[in-house]
């Protein structure tokens, strides 16, 4: 691949030569959402980031103005400008921040290529909304090409964020929107993107290769264990991807230079999930959702539901489907499934609670004292009691009636790596 | 002196001047639709009939990200177009275009600076009057700049609006043909036609035209439509989607250029 020459030493800075792989931190978030702890922090996040070993790091024009300082040296991150500013998380139901709502979705160009490169970046990112109706798609385009002319003028790579989001795209469609926008955005003149896990490597391995340039993939949402978080680099890497660009997973974990460093010793380091976990064994399996699949017809909670207890009714399903709130046009219909974190495990002081040797969370009713830690700390909001004691997903004796009842995919079992004390002794 | 020697020279990068005609490759679908049959790996298509063709007509991003294998000696030439529409979404496609959206994505001088050999744009007829004006503007726009700068502009005519049907579609070329003629189109690409209106635009038209196809002609097609005065013949996505797609094509060069099969060494 030819790129003129300001591009490819700039490239060279962000995707590390001997690998062709980047770990980028996106700590854009003040720029366009709510002011939560990972904003007011930002300077100590970024020294975090900057520690754990980042590759790029993905910042607004004033912060660059303010920080750009802790860049400094041929080993630091990247410096990759946000050139573009939106109102989506202010949007009608959206989940991320609602403080002061927006009815029109507006998406600006706010930096030039020029002003981004004098400030010592090694790239921009923009934007690429599609699913939002014709007429946005379009002023996206046009901005998006307005960005590629500047940047092929003066050697500024240009990394385009290709987002799904819109009344016109479901559950069912955004896999295949976003495998057509990565290839949209490369026609356009991207020199990488910056683009949402479509849920699945073969789809994913899909818009990798269809696309021709190298793909970072996001994070999204914050997972609410690391290990999700690494899960989804570990897939991307396997369907091709050259690396990550994590926001709040990073921004908003316990400790940001850990979780930096573990994604590039995921990434660069050719490590394994579990080695990076210090888990020692491979126990078999559990649940993963894949909400870009489901469509909510909650075949699985009855699934659940006949294979524990006799009669219908979904209430005491040991899974959950969730709806976006009403007019939320953004968020998928997502399946909550037991991913056995092990955060009710840790909770049960007495050890009633263990996850056996088969992979499946068991209870010991004559340890159990009843006192409710473990529903307290499931994340998931998944256990309820019967007569007193939990009640918990059993991976129905190892073959889950919610996978084989989901026709569409959405629940897969997964390979599962645990630490071996939440274990039963064999 | 020839004042426009810088778009003479250009022109003779794709329509051949030893025989004046030209066989091209459009693969910039994937701008609208993402990866299309055939083009879901540009560059392998691009190594495979670059030794055939005489141009291709490829998006900025790919004209930069694959510059290597087009341009030079016996090698397609890189043609950029600088428009984008989402007209090609139909119903099939996962997110269908609702409303006709046509926009600019580079100009003349970024189609230079990435080493085109012509700009390449359409001229969408039969959709909505001030869809059409706007499309006449900034079509203009763009042939004074390639004027100024003596870069070739190639307007690719496209009636698929929804004024036109079987019963002025012919007709609609012919008014696209000679808007665009007077506009300062240098080269013009028309769509699969009858015989008699390639006749009619052979006979009258100054500038050369090449007719899209969607299927490799019989040799016998080749010489008729050459006959008509056309000069060439524009092949698209789906050609590239067959099988053998590069055997094809080389026999298709070899009767455009009058070529046998053994005759490399031809002047093109
Ligand atoms: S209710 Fe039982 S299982 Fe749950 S924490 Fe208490 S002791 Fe452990």
């Amino acid at each position: 691949m030819v790129r003129c020459p300001g591009k490819t030493a700039r490239l060279n800075r962000l995707f590390n030569p001997r690998d062709g792989r980047a770990v980028c931190v996106a700590a854009d978030h003040g720029w366009m959402s709510d002011v939560t702890p990972n904003v007011m922090e930002l300077r100590r996040i970024l020294e975090l980031v900057v520690r754990g070993g980042a590759d790029g790091i993905l910042i607004s024009f004033g912060t660059a103005v303010r920080h750009g300082h802790l860049l400094r040296g041929k080993d630091s991150p990247a410096m990759l400008i946000r050139a573009d500013w939106m109102n989506m998380p202010r949007l009608g139901a959206s989940n991320v921040s609602n403080v002061l709502p927006v009815v029109n979705f507006k998406k600006m160009a706010t930096s030039r290529a020029r002003d981004a490169l004098l400030m010592g970046a090694s790239a921009i990112t923009i934007y690429y909304f599609i699913g939002y109706g014709d007429e946005f798609e379009a002023i996206n385009i046009e901005q998006a090409a307005d960005f590629a002319k500047e940047c092929r003028k003066v050697g500024l790579p240009l990394i385009i964020e290709p987002m799904a989001v819109g009344g016109m795209v479901t559950g069912v469609n955004i896999a295949e929107i976003l495998i057509a926008s990565g290839r949209i955005a490369a026609e356009i003149g991207a020199d990488a993107l910056k683009i949402p896990y479509t849920g699945d490597v073969k789809s994913f391995k899909q818009l990798v290769d269809q696309a021709g340039v190298p793909v970072l993939v996001l994070g999204g949402a914050k997972s609410d264990v690391p290990r999700d978080a690494l899960e989804l680099v570990d897939e991307a890497l396997r369907a091709g991807a050259s690396g990550t660009v994590f926001g709040r997973n990073v921004t908003k974990a316990k400790d940001p230079e850990k979780m930096v460093s573990d994604i590039v010793a995921l990434v660069h380091g050719g490590k394994t999930i579990a080695e990076i976990l210090g888990e020692r064994r491979a126990l078999g399996q559990r649940l993963k959702p894949v909400p870009t699949q489901c469509v909510g017809c909650q075949l699985c909670e009855v699934a659940c539901v006949r294979a524990h207890t006799p009669g219908y009714g979904q209430t005491r399903a040991r899974l959950r489907i969730q709806f976006p709130p009403l007019g939320d046009e953004l968020s998928p219909i997502r399946p909550v499934v037991c991913t056995l974190c092990g955060q009710c495990v840790e909770a049960c002081q007495p050890g009633a609670l263990t996850i056996g040797p088969d992979s499946r969370l068991v209870l010991e009713r004559n340890l159990c004292t009843q006192c409710g830690a473990c529903v307290e700390a499931c994340p998931f909001d998944l256990i309820f009691t019967e007569n007193g004691y939990p009640v918990v997903c059993d991976l129905c004796e190892g073959d889950p009636e919610c996978v084989k009842w989901c026709k569409r995919g959405a629940i897969v079992l997964t390979e599962w790596k645990r630490r071996a004390r939440h274990v039963h002794a064999e | 002196m020839e004042v426009d020697i810088g778009k003479t020279i250009r022109i003779s990068d794709f329509i051949s001047a030893a025989d004046g005609r030209a066989l091209l490759l459009d693969t910039t679908l994937p701008a609208s639709v993402g990866a299309s049959p055939g083009l879901t790996h540009i560059d392998e298509v691009l190594r495979e009939v670059t030794e055939i063709l005489d141009g291709i007509i490829v998006n900025p991003g790919q004209a930069e990200h694959h510059a290597e294998l087009l341009g030079g000696r016996r090698r397609a030439s890189p043609l950029v177009r600088v428009d984008w529409s989402n007209v090609y979404r139909g119903p099939d496609f996962c997110l269908p275009a609702a409303q006709f959206k046509h926009l600019f994505i580079s100009d003349a001088e970024d189609a230079l600076a990435l080493g085109a050999s012509a700009a390449v744009a359409s001229l969408f007829l039969g959709f909505d009057d001030e869809a059409e004006a706007k499309n006449i503007e900034s079509l203009s726009l763009l042939a004074r700049d390639c004027y100024r700068l003596a870069l070739p502009l190639v307007v690719d005519i496209r009636p698929i609006g929804f004024k036109v049907g079987p019963g002025n579609f012919e007709e609609s070329i012919k008014l696209g043909v000679s808007f665009m003629q007077e506009l300062g189109a240098d080269v013009l690409i028309i769509p699969q036609c009858e015989m008699a209106t390639c006749a009619t635009i052979g006979n009258w038209i100054a500038v050369p035209v090449l007719v899209r196809l969607d299927e490799i002609p019989e040799a016998g097609q080749v010489e008729e439509l050459l006959k008509t005065g056309l000069r060439g013949i524009v092949v698209g996505e789906k050609v590239i989607a067959q099988d053998d797609y590069a055997g094809q094509l080389t026999k298709l060069a070899e009767h455009l250029h009058y070529r046998r099969p053994d005759d490399g060494a031809l002047p093109r």
